[in-house]
């Protein structure tokens, strides 16, 4: 069975520190702690929960959290 | 690239760091950052001290004070070293190479050929498969590698993305022909596509330095550099090593007909605690196999890290039995050079800063 974008969301949260704060909709560059050290952490999180390996660029053009959840998707 | 090269052995192996000590979390707070936000850093990512080299050391500096030491402390005559390399993205000078510089620093005769292959974190696997090509092909009883950089003064104070990462140090790796002993096994590859992840854009032929002013620019993250900085983009850095470093470790072991169990330690190049347990998990190691302390001491040694972490993670082992290493250096080239080789025993000179001039 497919993780629902909640669950996709809550494994997310769970692995980059910067995030906690966040709701889906929240802005990224409005985290304080989004940075380089979290899109790493994103990168990090793709590759080892779905073998998905993202780039930098991919992951610097999400405006929201939600964008974040629907490249893992 | 695969190669298997025999008969060879590792005489000895010595390390000479620089003697500043800069702190990450002192340097981040003197610099106006968040306390919180740079114990988070630390701890993710493992930075907590490095070592600097003083104003004036250079990597020669560093090299000549490790293969002075090591010569000094190896059963090896100096008179057999038929050839010395030097690896390095730090030299003295345009030219001429720093292993020429090396050999009339030691004195070596004029027998001794010398030259430098410009390479970063990869560079000491190139340089010990080019030392080993020089004794199992070329007839050289023994070859001198040196391996070291001086990358912290490359980077812009101002650029707190890549500036803490690095630490100084110059290596000494002094290789043997031998009549019988297990094969040594390398993969070496390049992805040339992508080199401008890791760049130092000028200064160089290209854009000499005075050609243009170096002007500095601030980034979406509010971090400055010059064309003449050292810029490296983390991100793809990341992906590239997490892409081939595990292919790579896999196919040296294959070639080697080595698994896990039968290998004592993975030595990757000390990047740092967040890329190295990222890449051991990718490549079936347990943590306590794969060293990944030598950040948190020293910095990002360039291509010293391998030789800086075999001695210091392994060195009294090494010295009284012999064992099965696999290492992998990775960086910019891009490039890359994983190998399987069988080490020990095996000289290991003490770690020592090189003292500041006077």
């Amino acid at each position: 069975m497919n993780p629902t974008e909640e669950q996709r969301w809550l494994a997310l949260q769970a692995e980059v520190d910067a995030l906690a704060p966040a709701g889906l909709d929240t802005v990224l560059a409005s985290l304080p702690q989004w940075d380089s050290l979290a899109i790493l952490l994103v990168l990090t999180h793709a590759e080892q929960a779905y073998h998905r390996p993202l780039t930098g660029a991919q992951v610097r053009a999400c405006r929201t959290a939600r964008d974040l959840v629907a490249l893992l998707s | 690239m695969q190669s298997t090269l025999a008969p060879l052995r590792l005489a000895g192996l010595a390390v000479t760091t620089g003697p500043v000590e800069r702190d990450f979390l002192q340097d981040g707070i003197a610099a106006g950052q968040d306390p919180v936000a740079l114990e988070r850093v630390a701890r993710t990512v493992g930075l907590r001290r490095r070592l600097v080299a003083a104003p004036g050391q250079t990597a020669l500096d560093l090299c000549t004070d490790a293969a002075r030491r090591l010569l000094a402390a190896c059963p090896v005559e100096a008179a057999a070293v038929d050839a010395v390399v030097f690896v390095t993205q730090t030299p003295d000078h345009a030219q001429p190479n720093n292993a020429s510089l090396l050999h009339g620093r030691l004195g070596f005769p004029k027998s001794t050929a010398a030259y430098d292959l410009a390479l970063g974190c990869s560079g000491w696997v190139y340089g010990l498969h080019q030392a080993a090509m020089l004794c199992a092909h070329g007839g050289a009883r023994a070859v001198l590698l040196c391996a070291g950089d001086t990358l912290s003064r490359t980077t812009n104070p101002r650029d707190r993305a890549t500036d803490p990462l690095f630490g100084d140090a110059g290596t000494a790796t002094l290789l043997v022909r031998v009549e019988g002993g297990a094969p040594w096994h390398f993969v070496l590859g390049a992805d040339g596509a992508r080199a401008r992840v890791i760049e130092v854009p000028a200064g160089g032929a290209r854009a000499p330095r005075g050609s243009s002013p170096w002007e500095e620019r601030t980034d979406a993250e509010g971090n400055a550099r010059h064309p003449g900085n050292l810029h490296m983009d983390g991100a793809e850095v990341f992906n590239f090593t997490l892409r081939e470093v595990p292919a790579a470790v896999a196919e040296v072991m294959t070639l080697a007909g080595w698994t896990e169990p039968t290998v004592a330690a993975l030595v990757l190049h000390q990047a740092n605690r967040f890329v190295i347990s990222s890449v051991a998990r990718k490549c079936g190691f347990p943590p306590a196999k794969a060293p990944m302390d030598l950040v948190e001491r020293f910095g990002n040694q360039s291509s010293a890290s391998i030789p800086c972490a075999l001695v210091e993670s392994l060195g009294p082992r090494l010295s009284t039995e012999s064992l099965q290493v696999v290492a992998c250096g990775f960086g910019v080239g891009l490039s890359w050079g994983a190998t399987a080789l069988t080490l020990g025993p095996m000289t290991i000179a003490p770690t020592l800063p090189l003292a500041s001039l006077a």
